[in-house]
Order: C-alpha cells, then sequence, then structure tokens
C-alpha cells in the first residue's frame, strides 16, 4: 500500500491564505494556526504588563494588547476566508461505535462541551467552597463580631446587592430572558436552513430559482437576530457592572427616591474592595429597625456591649467570584457573537442551505450551551 | 592509512608544542639569584637550601589593594631551631619584595632600601618577625623569603638549616583590567546554551532542506518549503514539528538539570543563589512535563493513530496544527522570565499564595500566562483524538481490535481534556490574581490556597498518568512485536488502562496529605492510592507473561522496553511509600520523592520514547537507524540514569530535602546529614552529566540515519497493526479516504452473541444501515 | 431536527414559551420574602427543569436518532463532576478530630 492517490493532492495546491477547494476534503495548508497562536500569545503579554497586582502599571502595552486582538482576528480571518466556500460537500461520518453515522464535527463539538462543562464545573466548585467556607457578610454582620472601623473578612453574595430591588435585578433578569430568545432565534434559523426548496417555495411563495438566495437571507436575519440579543446581554451586563442607569421619574419613588440606579462597581462591590461598607450592614439605617430582634446584634446592643455603627468588609473573594464566573462565561458569549457574526456574514452572501444547515445546529450546541451555562449561574449569582 | 598516521603524528606534535608553550611564561618566572642572600642581614648558615625548613607569610591577601599596609607574619618550621635549651639564637629571616614599600614594627627588624627585610641581633632569638608592607598602586608583587633556622649554639654549624620559598600576589592593574573575575550568572548560561541549541536547530534544518534538495539551495525553493512546514495540517508534518519541539526542549530542560547538579554536586555550593535555584527547578520541571514529555507524546499520538486506526488524516486537521502552533508560543511566555533573569520561582506546581504574592518573581505572571496556552493547546488536542479514535477507525476495527498504543492515548486524552480545565481555570484565577487584582488566593482577604492545591492535583494527577500510559501503549506495541507473538491478556490490558483512567480522578488527594486538607479525604485518597497498584500490577505481569515463552528479538528498542520494565517497577514499588499517610508524612519533600517520580517520569515516559523513537523512527524516516550506536545508547543511558536517581532513595530516606538550593554535612540532631552523602551528591552529578551526552548518541543516531541510513522496509520488525502496512516513510494522505482499509479478525467466524450490555449499547447507537439516513 | 410535536404544536415554539415562564416564575419567587430555604429550593427546583428542557429539545437530545448515544455521552463527565464538586467544592481544611469517629484511634479524645 504505497504511493499517492492522485485525485487528492497532487495539482491542488491551495494557498495557505485563501478559500480551500472543500470538494478535495480536509482543508490542506492554513496560515491560520500561526497567526492566531501569535496574537493569543501578544495579548497575554501585553495585559500582563498593563495591570501589576491590581493596578496600572504600563498604560503604554496596552498597544500590545490592541496589537494582540488585531493579530488574532487577522488569523480568524484567514480561517473564515477559508470555510467560507465550506458547501457541505465534505462531511465525513464516524464509522463506528459509539457514533456510528453521526458527522465527526458533532461528535467533535460535543467532546468540547465536555471539557466546557469540566470548565463551568471548576468555576463552581470555587464558589461553593468559598461561600461555605468564608462566613456571610449578614451572617456577621448579625453576630455583631465586628467593631467600626476595623475590616472583617466576609463573603458577600452580589446577589445581596442585586435581588434587594427589582431595579437592580432588572439588567440580570432582561438577560435571561434575552438569552432563551436568542436560543430561539437560532434554533428558527437552523429550522429555516433546513427547509428544502419545494416546501420553501411553497411556504413564503419565493420562485424555485431564488429560493437558495431568500432562504439564506432570512437565515441570516434570525442570525443577527440571534447576534443582537447577544450584543444586548453584553451591554447590559456592562450597564450592570460598570455604568448603572437612570430610573425614570415615576419610579423614583419605588427606588427609595434615588433618581439613579448604581452599577455594581459604583456601590463598591468590587474586587478591589477591602473596606466595602454598605447601608444594610449600617445599624442606624431604618433606625436600626432591619435589625432582626432575635440576633445576636439586637441583644448586644440592647445591653450596650456593642456600639453599632457600620461594619467594614473585605469582600474581596466574593467580588473575584462573582466577576470571574459571570465574566467567564460573557467570555463565552462574545465568542458567540464572533462566530454568529462570521455566519450572519455567509447568510448576506447567499451561503447557507439544506446541504451545509448542521453547521448552524453545531454552532447552536454551543449556544444553547452557553444558555445552560446560565440557568445555573443566574439563580445562584444573581439571585441567591 | 599513511595519511592518517601522519596525521596523529602532527597533531601529537601541535599538542606538546602548545603544552609547552602554555608553560613558558611559568619557567620564566621561576626564582633565582639565591646567592644574593648570603650579601646581607642573614649570613646563611648551612650550604643547601633544606626542605625540612618550611618559611611562611602570613597577613598577605590574596588580591592586594592599592596602597594599602599590610602587617606580614613572617615565621617558620621546622629545622633544628629549638632543639637547644636555651631560647637565643634561633633564626634569621631575609624577606625580598619586588614592588611596594616595607617598613619595620619593632626593633627585631631592619630594612634596606625600603624593598629588603632581615632580622636585627635582637630578632636573632626568635622564629617569627613581623613587618609592615605597602602595597603598590597596581601591578603585582613578587616576595622572596629566605629563613634559617639554626640550633642555637651560637655559631654556624653544619646542623643549621635553611629554605626559601616565594609567592606573588595580585593587585589592582592600571584601570580595571585586573579584576577578579566574576563568576558567570547561570541565567547567562542558560540564556547562551538556549540560543546556541536554537542556532543548531537551524543549522539542522537548514541541512536538512540542503540535503533534501542540494540543487535548489535557495530562497525560491526554501520559502515554499518552509511554508508548507509553516502551514501544513498534515498528522505527519504536525507530528514532526511535535518531534522537533519536544527534543528541543528536552535538551533545554536537561541543561538546566545540569546546572541544578552542579549546584548540587558539592555541599554549601553558590553556583546559584537561592533565588535562581528555585527558578531553575520551576522552570525544569515545568519544561520536562509541558514543553517536553507532552509533545513527545504528542508526536507519536500524531504520527501513528491515523495510521494505527487506518484513517487518512486526523478529524480536525486544522485544530490540530492549531494545537501544536499554541506551544512553542507558549513556550516563548514561558521562558520570557528566563531572560529577563525573573524566571517563575513557584515550583512546577505553583502553589499558592506564594504564587500570587508580590515577592513572586515577576515572571511568574507570564508562566501562567503560558501554561494556560497550554491549557487550550491540550484541549483542542484532547478534542481532536478523541474524535478521530471515536470516529474514524477502519471498518472493521471494533474497540477491542484497536492497538494498544491507541488505546493508551485514547485513554491519555479523555483523562487530559476532562481534567485540564480545572488547571485552566485555577491558572486563569492566578493570572487575574496577579494582574488585575482579583483576591482568589490572597489570604488576608480569605482567599484558600488549598483550593489552588486541589485544582492543580486535580489535573496534576491525571496528568502524570497522561506521561505515562502512551509509554504503556509503546511498551505493549514493542515487547508483542518483539517476543513474536500477540500481547497476552490484551482484554485485561485495556481494563487496566481504564481503570487508572478512572482511579487517577478519585487519588490526587495524595499530594496534600501534609498540606492540612480534609482529614476525611486524606484517608479516602490513602485507600484509593492503594488501588492504583493493581492495575498497573496487571500490566506488568502481562508483559512479563508477553515475553514468556516467547521469543524475544534483541534489537534497541527491545533493550529499552526491558530497562522501561526495570526502571518503571521499581519507580512503581518506591510509589507505594506514598499512599501510606504516615510513612508520606516522613518522605514528604525529601529527595526520596524525586527519586520516584524520576523513575516515573524518565525511567518511565522517556525511556518509553526512546523506545518507540527506535521502533517507529524506520516508519516515519523510511531508514533504519544504527544499532550499534543504539546498544551504545542504551547501556550509557540506563547506567547513567540509575546512576543519578538510585542513590536519591538513600539521601531522601537519609533526610536530604528536596527544593533546597544546597546542603551541608551536619551532625545535628534534626538535619543529620552524614559525610557520606557529599560522594553520592558528586557522583550523581556526574551520572547526570553522563545521561545528559549519552542521549546525544541517539540525536547523532537520528541524524546519521536521515542522511545515510539504509533504505527500511514496510515492516522492518514484523508488526501486525495498520501503520505496517503502509509503506515507510507513508503516503500523504496516509490511507485513500474514499477506499480505507479493512480489518479482518481471524476469529470473525466464530460469530458470538452480544452481550445484554452490548445490546443495551448497540440500542444507543444509530442504525447501522447507512441509507436511513436520520432525521434533517 | 424534531419529528414531533408537544400538544400538536411545534416543539421549539412550546418550549421557548415553558422556559419564558419558568423564568419568569423564578425571578418572583426571589421578589417575594419567602425565607432562604424555600427560595432555593424553588430555584434548584426550576433550574433543573429549565436544564433539562434546553438539553432535550434546543441541543436535540430527544427525539433523534442520534439523541440516546449523544445523551450518553453529555452525561459521560458526570462522575467526573460529582468527584470534583464533592473533593473541591465541599471539603475544607480541618483537623483529624473532624474525622468521623470511626476512623479515630480509641484513644484519642
Amino acid at each position: 500500500m504505497s504511493g499517492d492517490y492522485g485525485h487528492d493532492d497532487h495539482g491542488h495546491h491551495a494557498s495557505p491564505w485563501g478559500p480551500h477547494d472543500w470538494s478535495h476534503g480536509a482543508p490542506h495548508n492554513s496560515f491560520a494556526p500561526l497567526i492566531m497562536s501569535a496574537g493569543f500569545a501578544l495579548f497575554l503579554y501585553g495585559f500582563a504588563n498593563v495591570f501589576v497586582g491590581g493596578e496600572v502599571a504600563d498604560l503604554g502595552a496596552l498597544s500590545g494588547v490592541m496589537l494582540g486582538l488585531i493579530i488574532v482576528t487577522i488569523g480568524l480571518l484567514v480561517w473564515w476566508r477559508q470555510d467560507m466556500t465550506f458547501d457541505g460537500v465534505y462531511e465525513p461520518k464516524a464509522t463506528g461505535a459509539p457514533f456510528r453515522n453521526i458527522d465527526i464535527r458533532k461528535v467533535s463539538m460535543w467532546i468540547f462541551l465536555m471539557s466546557e462543562m469540566m470548565v463551568f464545573t471548576s468555576l463552581f466548585s470555587t464558589y461553593i467552597r468559598y461561600r461555605l467556607g468564608i462566613p456571610n457578610c449578614n451572617d456577621v454582620f448579625l453576630s455583631g463580631e465586628w467593631i467600626e472601623g476595623t475590616s472583617v473578612v466576609c463573603f458577600e453574595p452580589a446577589a445581596h446587592l442585586i435581588a434587594s430591588s427589582w431595579f437592580h435585578l432588572a439588567p440580570g433578569a432582561v438577560n435571561t430572558f434575552a438569552l432563551i430568545i436568542s436560543s430561539f432565534t437560532v434554533v428558527l434559523a437552523l429550522k429555516t436552513a433546513k427547509m428544502s426548496d419545494k416546501k420553501y417555495s411553497d411556504k413564503y411563495e419565493v420562485e424555485m430559482e431564488n429560493v437558495q438566495a431568500h432562504r439564506s437571507r432570512k437565515v441570516a436575519v434570525f442570525l443577527g437576530a440571534t447576534l443582537f440579543l447577544a450584543t444586548l446581554f453584553l451591554t447590559l451586563k456592562m450597564i450592570e457592572w460598570f455604568v448603572g442607569f437612570p430610573t425614570p421619574g415615576p419610579l423614583t419613588n419605588l427606588n427609595h427616591g434615588h433618581s439613579e440606579i448604581a452599577s455594581l462597581y459604583t456601590e463598591g462591590y468590587r474586587i478591589n474592595a477591602d473596606t466595602y461598607q454598605h447601608y444594610a450592614y449600617d445599624t442606624s439605617y431604618h433606625d436600626g429597625k432591619d435589625i432582626p430582634p432575635d440576633s445576636a446584634l439586637y441583644s448586644m446592643m440592647q445591653a450596650g456591649t456593642h456600639p453599632g455603627g457600620v461594619m467594614m468588609a473585605d469582600i474581596r473573594v466574593g467580588a473575584s467570584t462573582f466577576f470571574v464566573t459571570t465574566g467567564t462565561h460573557g467570555v463565552h458569549v462574545l465568542a458567540g457573537m464572533i462566530g454568529l457574526a462570521y455566519m450572519t456574514l455567509k447568510g448576506l452572501r447567499g451561503g447557507w442551505g439544506p446541504s451545509n444547515a448542521v453547521t448552524i445546529e453545531y454552532f447552536g450546541l454551543y449556544w444553547h450551551f452557553v444558555d445552560l451555562v446560565w440557568v445555573l449561574v443566574f439563580p445562584f449569582f444573581y439571585l441567591f | 592509512m599513511m595519511q592518517q598516521k601522519s596525521f596523529i603524528r602532527t597533531l601529537v606534535l601541535l599538542t606538546v608544542l602548545g603544552l609547552a608553550l602554555s608553560m613558558a611564561p611559568k619557567a620564566d618566572s621561576l626564582p633565582t639569584g639565591i646567592n644574593g642572600f648570603s650579601e646581607k642581614g642573614c649570613t646563611c648558615h648551612g650550604a643547601v637550601p633544606d626542605p625540612g625548613v618550611t618559611p611562611s607569610i602570613e597577613g598577605l591577601p590574596a588580591n592586594f589593594n592599592a596602597s594599602t599596609t599590610y602587617t606580614l607574619t613572617i615565621s617558620f618550621t621546622g629545622g633544628p631551631s629549638g632543639t637547644s635549651a636555651a631560647p637565643e639564637n634561633l633564626g634569621g629571616f631575609n624577606l625580598a619584595v619586588d614592588s611596594g614599600t616595607l617598613a619595620n614594627i619593632g626593633e627585631d627588624v631592619q630594612i634596606w632600601g625600603s624593598n629588603e627585610a632581615g632580622h636585627t641581633e635582637l630578632g636573632n632569638d626568635q622564629t617569627s618577625w613581623n613587618v609592615d608592607w605597602t602595597s603598590p598602586a597596581s601591578g603585582s608583587a613578587t616576595f622572596t623569603l629566605a629563613t634559617n633556622s639554626v640550633n642555637g649554639d651560637g655559631g654556624a654549624s653544619p646542623d643549621d638549616k635553611w629554605n626559601m620559598m616565594s609567592m606573588t600576589v595580585q593587585g589592582p592593574s592600571a584601570g580595571a583590567a585586573a579584576e577578579e573575575l566574576q563568576s558567570a550568572d547561570p541565567f547567562v548560561v542558560l540564556i547562551t546554551l538556549i540560543i546556541v541549541s536554537g542556532i543548531l536547530l537551524a543549522s539542522v534544518i537548514l541541512y536538512t532542506f540542503y540535503r533534501v534538495s542540494p540543487d535548489g539551495f535557495n530562497w525560491d525553493s526554501f520559502s515554499p518549503w518552509i511554508v508548507e512546514w509553516l502551514t501544513s495540517t498534515d498528522h505527519k508534518k504536525v507530528g514532526t514539528l511535535y518531534f522537533i519541539a519536544g527534543f528541543f526542549f528536552l535538551g533545554v530542560g536537561g541543561v538546566m538539570a545540569l546546572l541544578i547538579r552542579i549546584q548540587l554536586a558539592v555541599p554549601g555550593n553558590d553556583f546559584l543563589t537561592q533565588d535562581q535555584y528555585n527558578s531553575f527547578f520551576t522552570m525544569h520541571g515545568t519544561t520536562m512535563i509541558f514543553l517536553a514529555a507532552m509533545p513527545l507524546i504528542n508526536g507519536f499520538a500524531n504520527w501513528l493513530i491515523p495510521l494505527q486506526i487506518g484513517a487518512h488524516d486526523l478529524a480536525l486537521p486544522r485544530i490540530n496544527a492549531m494545537s501544536f502552533w499554541l506551544q512553542p508560543f507558549a513556550a516563548l511566555l514561558i521562558f520570557t522570565g528566563v531572560f529577563s533573569g525573573q524566571a517563575a520561582d513557584v515550583g512546577w506546581t505553583g502553589y499558592a499564595p506564594y504564587i500570587v504574592s508580590e515577592t513572586a518573581h515577576t515572571g511568574t505572571t507570564l508562566w501562567a500566562a503560558g501554561q494556560i496556552m497550554l491549557v487550550a493547546s491540550s484541549t483542542l488536542t484532547g478534542i481532536n483524538f478523541l474524535a478521530t479514535i471515536c470516529g474514524m477507525r477502519a471498518p472493521g476495527m471494533g474497540w477491542m481490535q484497536m492497538p494498544l498504543f491507541t488505546w493508551s492515548i485514547f485513554i491519555a486524552n479523555l483523562m487530559l481534556f476532562l481534567s485540564i480545565p480545572a488547571w485552566g481555570v485555577g491558572l486563569i484565577q492566578v493570572y487575574l490574581d496577579r494582574t488585575i487584582g482579583t483576591a482568589f488566593y490572597h489570604v488576608a482577604s480569605g482567599g484558600d490556597p488549598l483550593l489552588w492545591s486541589h485544582l492543580f492535583w486535580y489535573f496534576g494527577h491525571p496528568e502524570v498518568y497522561v506521561v505515562i500510559l502512551p509509554a504503556f501503549g509503546v511498551i505493549s506495541e514493542v515487547l508483542a512485536t518483539s517476543a513474536r507473538r500477540s500481547v497476552f491478556g490484551y482484554r485485561s490490558m485495556v481494563y487496566a488502562m481504564a481503570g487508572i483512567g478512572i482511579v487517577a480522578f478519585i487519588v490526587y488527594g495524595h499530594h496534600m496529605f501534609t498540606s492540612g486538607m480534609s482529614p476525611t479525604l486524606r484517608f479516602v485518597t490513602m485507600l484509593t492510592t492503594m488501588l492504583v497498584a493493581v492495575p498497573t500490577g496487571i500490566k506488568i505481569f502481562n508483559w512479563l507473561k508477553t515475553m514468556h515463552r516467547g521469543s524475544l528479538v534483541y534489537r534497541t528498542h527491545t533493550l529499552w522496553a526491558l530497562g522501561f520494565l526495570v526502571t518503571f517497577t521499581l519507580g512503581g514499588i518506591s510509589g507505594m511509600f506514598f499512599p501510606s499517610l504516615a510513612m508520606d508524612t516522613h518522605l514528604h519533600e525529601t529527595y526520596f520523592v524525586v527519586a520516584h517520580f524520576h523513575y516515573v517520569f524518565v525511567g518511565g515516559t522517556v525511556f518509553g520514547v526512546f523506545c518507540g523513537i527506535y521502533y517507529w523512527f524506520p516508519k516515519m524516516s523510511g531508514r533504519m537507524m544504527d544499532e550499534k550506536l543504539g546498544l551504545l545508547h542504551f547501556l550509557t543511558g540506563f547506567i547513567s540514569f540509575n546512576g543519578i536517581f538510585w542513590p536519591m532513595h538513600k539521601l531522601g530516606v537519609l533526610g536530604m530535602a528536596r527544593r533546597h538550593h544546597t546542603w551541608f554535612i551536619t551532625t545535628d540532631d534534626f538535619a543529620n546529614i552524614p559525610a557520606e552523602m557529599a560522594s553520592w551528591n558528586l557522583f550523581i552529578t556526574v551520572s547526570a552529566f553522563l545521561f545528559f551526552f549519552s542521549n546525544f548518541i541517539m540525536v547523532a543516531n537520528m541524524i546519521k540515519t536521515v542522511v545515510a541510513g539504509e533504505k527500511a522496509p514496510a515492516d522492518p520488525w514484523g508488526g501486525w497493526s495498520f501503520e505496517w502496512m503502509c509503506s515507510s516513510p507513508p503516503p500523504t494522505p496516509s490511507f485513500d479516504p474514499h477506499n480505507p482499509p479493512v480489518l479482518r479478525d481471524a476469529n470473525e467466524h466464530i460469530a458470538s452473541e452480544p452481550t445484554r450490555f452490548g445490546q443495551w449499547f448497540e440500542s444507543l447507537m444509530m442504525p447501522e444501515d447507512d441509507e436511513k439516513e436520520v432525521s434533517h | 431536527m424534531a419529528h414531533y410535536t408537544i400538544f400538536g404544536k411545534d416543539p421549539y415554539w412550546m418550549n421557548f414559551w415553558g422556559l419564558m415562564i419558568l423564568t419568569a416564575i423564578e425571578v418572583a419567587a426571589v421578589g417575594v420574602e419567602l425565607g432562604d430555604t424555600i427560595t432555593m429550593s424553588i430555584l434548584v427546583g426550576i433550574a433543573i427543569p429549565k436544564f433539562i428542557m434546553i438539553a432535550a429539545i434546543f441541543m436535540h437530545l430527544y427525539g433523534d436518532a442520534d439523541s440516546k448515544i449523544l445523551t450518553m455521552t453529555a452525561l459521560f463527565p458526570a462522575f467526573f463532576i460529582i468527584v470534583m464538586v464533592f473533593f473541591i467544592g465541599l471539603t475544607s481544611p480541618g483537623a483529624a478530630t473532624e474525622l468521623p469517629a470511626w476512623c479515630r484511634p480509641s484513644y484519642w479524645t
């Protein structure tokens, strides 16, 4: 068994930059891996130079970060340029047990999701360990084992802030709905792309020869809607984290008279918050009516053994856990958006049809998984 | 022949000439003018210098400072002095110096012309005198001293003896030319060696290119050739790239090991400072595991998995190229610290909270960043190989017909990619702690250092099996082929590997016995760790049984496989000391641990890699390797390897602590390190050098093979798996994708009823018939 | 792609509304003061069906020919997830006194 299989390699020298000829089988050469790896390394290098130990050390290195991202983007564009021509001609199927007759790409995607499960399990294990291992700030406050002016270490779940008012919860809640809707639009895109020419032409009353372009544009609309919802998700997240938003006039009364909903950042819920103060931990707030009478703090203050005041807390661990876990989820959304941008573009160029619709399905698997993670993140980080 | 002889003669002549030339200046500086001494001061008693008298000058520094006054003490011992009862007329001296100024302190010494001194009448009754010497501004000073030992009888007698000496001290010369030689910064040594290796590698690449097409040695031919290598997604080319990267870093890690061994060769050494030592053992561990062992294993996996299962390439070729290219850039990040002299100093385990502290070297941040890229690389590799092995086996190749090497890679990748996210998340936490200032491991804010240990070892323990399992696979293939029979207990081999894979996840606590971890978890992992010996033992006995009544063919790869059996079993036995909580508490952090994991890493993985190289190199290069050089490599390598690590068991039990930058001989009650340790440590260092250089025999062998080896047949050893059915080297794509090979089982006519489990599993799968296309 | 219906309707459509309603209940449950335990049980009680609905219907783990084997694939990491949550999430450093009584020596108090 020697020699070459002439039809596959000879006379076919695809450019490592240009589109692949997929009818020849698997992709041949590509510069994308090399470029993307270099960009990734440059990004990490620049980032480590910009921030050192929680402080901005060298803002000039931001150019390295930017350059790294640009190089990654170039690599990504090379990768996609080669994929743009993919029309479903080359779609190998698994041959043996256990994945017999399933597309290799689908198998790979599921295997990838297995490792993603482990990523989020690690983050949740971190969360559980800290949530259970470090005393909760509210418990510490009520125990009275603190003195004004000295910071105590405790775990402050973001939910304590977020779930305290409907306004705080609004961005997270809207995001939850946005993700569910976006999952649905991806499925609609898949359903549309899979519709056979005949069926599509009947349903939408389109001429047979226009079906491919029309259908692909419709797919692009659904994918674009998904992209919009994902953008909405990240925007609201930024508002919730850093920006805050004004409350409309009539609702100000409901918001304790404040005209603005503070972001987590302005509330002081930050990764470097080692002297966090909040009205919930102020014995004089509401004249102390919020302190439950069965708590140790209440008895101590009655007996005069505790002077009361504002508890100061070191909540860095709790804040880090919250921002990094939801941030990791956010990065997954961002990665999905990059994929969606490519897929929308491909749809606008008339690239989607029943023959390659499975690509949307396999992207959808990832996208639903991100939704699935949010189903767990939302109750545990935003609500409880 | 004649030419050779005359060449040797010339060489000998030149050597002698060179030696003579190098000795000439010394000959010139030999002391002369003994006669001068009898003229002044000392009328020397005695005729010829007598070796029984030993003059000495004390108080002279090794290197004098400019224009400084030193008080010298001149004395002598030996001779007849003092034999008389009366303490008078004991001796005399004469001191001459060629530069600087002499001055007398007391009445017992007199000065002539500022550069010569002698005793006075008063100084006649002494055997030692003091004199001041003011050094010159630069240059050197040569002292010539004659002393006279007198028997005290008041006159010259034949008993009186005298002798002389001369010594030269260096001072600062004009300018700073004669400064004391600075010892080299070990980092500079390392960097130099890395750069030199890089240049050597580039030269080898150029040379290879030249050999491939001697006529086309120009840029127009070179650029498509190098672009092909940079962009290739062919599993064989990517595999070769993995090998090149792996061997390069094996060498770099080896250099670091040598520098560490130089430091540890003698007690109290300061070749490496404590800081540098920390960096060196960190970088050594990281390089060896992540940049040497893993790429070498991936090299084999890339080359062989598609060939062994009859696939034309891996499932995701571009992803495969991606997982390779992440590695060199990750290596760059990891080594950034080395080049800035601030390499990570946290150990390959990077224990918190030190890893996030400000005192840890700045290189630690990029060390973590590089590791994050390696995590990404390993995840992509895992997906790729799992998809390939699950989905691209040739028709007829069920799970239980797969070669054992494929099985080992399957289980290794399954473990790797399920466990590595934990470490990846830990690394991201560390990276963020060190950059934007999150507080996962800041103890003051309630961060839990043990969380890092947990996340690390949740990955770290499966990782060590990830590194050893492919070696198991290689050994299984090699022993079966060499014994000219099928491997004994194929199914039990598979189940043993799968068992190791599962158990790997629940034993990791044994790395943390002394960390203050939950006692319940300590107890649980103690039991499970002991369990690991069972599947491993099954494998060892299966290998023995494979050879038993087989007919062993002794080729180089067979020898390495046998060597592996010995060393790996020894490593396994020493490993059985650690699961026991009490024993572990004693042996923790000693060289016993170092000995154990090097016996399994080097004696297991690296020997497995060597074994695989000798076994599959003919397939990869299409040329046979030199068996004589191979034998030499095995003998030197095997012996020197054991020379390094066997004595470490003893050192560990005696209490020599690992991760310490030096050690001392002491009789202290609590750190009793006996004097014999010095000899053992020196022995280990010498062995380490031998082992390092013995491996160049293999490199030479590989180069020689590629350049001028004998052509290899498709199946030189009589192996049975698919890769031996391809030509050597295999074509691209490795098999025709439209006409894959079919595996025929000799027993396929014995159609057995599927088991109940088999039936259930069958019901889960897609229908066999391709026509009944599902859904869509 | 789905070859079945839920109450005669398109499964994706039904699933979508089901998820929207469950989420609304979830958010509402937090707004009402019910005490930690009850809130927690409601949240977990709703997260599980939501999880299953997304996996089964949107991710095609129900109703396709390859659903069964892919469900097994998706469940494969379960063991490793449980190990991690137990070993990392639910242990804390402790003294030997925290050992269960049956594996402590008798003289230990």
